[in-house]
């Protein structure tokens, strides 16, 4: 049997079978627990770029609950973003934006005030860049750019610049040796963005 | 089987996967994980953790199969098994210990091109009953497991003044002007060199001696 010519074709066949039917009975076993995660992660994400929610550190069922009690769920007036509150007045926006990146989908959210222009933070909760170079702009050091630029009611609210340049008040620098992932980023944060405003 | 030809006990698996022949400074395979993901010390324990789970394991499960396995076919298999544990770490990983899994990045999938583990299988499991290849396995990713850790701890304390993400008494005070180098990627080059170095160095003395 070993000697014919579809003994090793229906060996790896069985061979394979076996493997994937496990790795398919253990992803189905955790499937519950990784989407609770993704759920976290979005949700800090949301609190981080709202102003005074979010402290490094916060616990999955704290962020959860201030999650729940403070951050209103997206509706018609805030055209797709959640928001946070104050006596029924909005006081910043969370958008999230989603794309594909240079390897793998690039979702994050981003902080907007209560003047809808104005960005209050940005972060990334989920990408697959090179690390290293891609991978960057989840560093602080990138994020932090975004802080108190101001979005423009044109075609690319928001600018990515070669690092050396003069920045406009829409404008922050771009990650040297990842020219795809600024560019792709760039057409994923704008077209959220331009989308919101117009739907404002 | 040692070189020589006589059956070996885990005494002769554990020299020659951690000293004689091993994977780090002797083969020098596996380096492009030493190198990338010693710049902290709890990464690095969780991934010579799971190195040393899909090495062992991988390597058995190939010695189980290997009277079944058609030889033109076993390099095929031989990467199916190893990419089967390195998926149940991913899975894992990614469902109890999020934070981890997107710290370690694409590292934990790229244990499927290890060289150790495919080497390991090849060289051993693919031709010696299961007890052994699992001893074989298991030391050699001890060997690049201790290997690690000996880059991956000065690289933390120099750069981070940190150990396992503790303040270290001195280094993390003002005092010491942090190497911020060290736990950039040339700092990974430094600290493999000087420790293959070292232990090439040793080894050689011993051998002439």
């Amino acid at each position: 049997m070993r000697g014919t010519r579809w003994y090793p074709i229906a060996y790896m066949f069985f061979v394979t079978a076996g493997f994937s039917s496990v790795v398919i009975g253990v992803a189905a076993m955790t499937r519950e627990r990784v989407e609770a995660n993704a759920r976290a992660a979005f949700q800090s994400a949301v609190l981080a770029v709202l102003p005074g929610l979010y402290e490094p550190g916060l616990s999955g069922p704290e962020v959860e609950r201030r999650f729940v009690e403070q951050v209103s769920e997206p509706d018609a007036r805030s055209a797709g973003a959640y928001t946070l509150r104050k006596d029924g007045q909005v006081v910043a926006y969370a958008l999230p934006f989603v794309g594909q990146g240079f390897w793998a989908p690039i979702r994050g959210v981003i902080g907007i005030a209560a003047d809808r222009q104005t960005i209050l933070g940005i972060t990334f909760y989920e990408q697959g860049e090179t690390p290293g170079l891609g991978a960057e702009i989840t560093r602080p050091a990138f994020r932090r750019q975004f802080e108190g630029r101001i979005l423009a009611r044109e075609e690319r609210p928001i600018r990515m610049r070669r690092p050396g340049t003069e920045l406009d008040k829409n404008e922050v620098f771009a990650i040297t040796g990842a020219a795809q992932t600024s560019i792709r980023l760039e057409a994923i944060i704008n077209q959220a963005v331009r989308q919101w405003q117009e739907a404002l | 089987m040692s070189p020589n030809g006589t059956p070996m006990g885990t005494w002769g698996f554990a020299v020659q996967g951690l000293w004689r022949d091993n994977p780090i400074f002797r083969q020098v395979l596996g380096i492009c994980s030493a190198l990338a993901v010693t710049n902290l010390v709890m990464n690095t324990v969780v991934m010579c953790a799971a190195l040393v789970f899909t090495l062992s394991l991988s390597a058995t499960t190939v010695s189980i199969l290997r009277l079944l396995t058609p030889r033109n076919i076993r390099m095929m298999v031989e990467t199916l098994i190893i990419a089967f544990y390195v998926i149940i770490v991913d899975v894992v990983l990614g469902a109890y210990w999020p934070s981890m899994r997107a710290s370690l990045g694409p590292y934990v999938g790229l244990i499927i091109t290890n060289c150790i583990v495919m080497g390991r299988c090849e060289a051993y499991g693919n031709s010696n009953p299961p007890l052994g290849a699992f001893r074989d396995g298991f030391f050699n990713a001890l060997g690049y497991s201790f290997i690690l850790l000996l880059v991956a701890v000065p690289r933390e304390i120099l750069g981070m003044g940190t150990f396992l993400g503790l303040p270290v008494p001195f280094f993390a005070t003002p005092a010491w002007d942090k190497w911020i180098i060290m736990v950039m990627p040339p700092g990974a080059f430094f600290m493999l060199g000087i420790v293959v170095w070292i232990f090439r160095d040793i080894q050689q003395r011993r051998e002439k001696g």
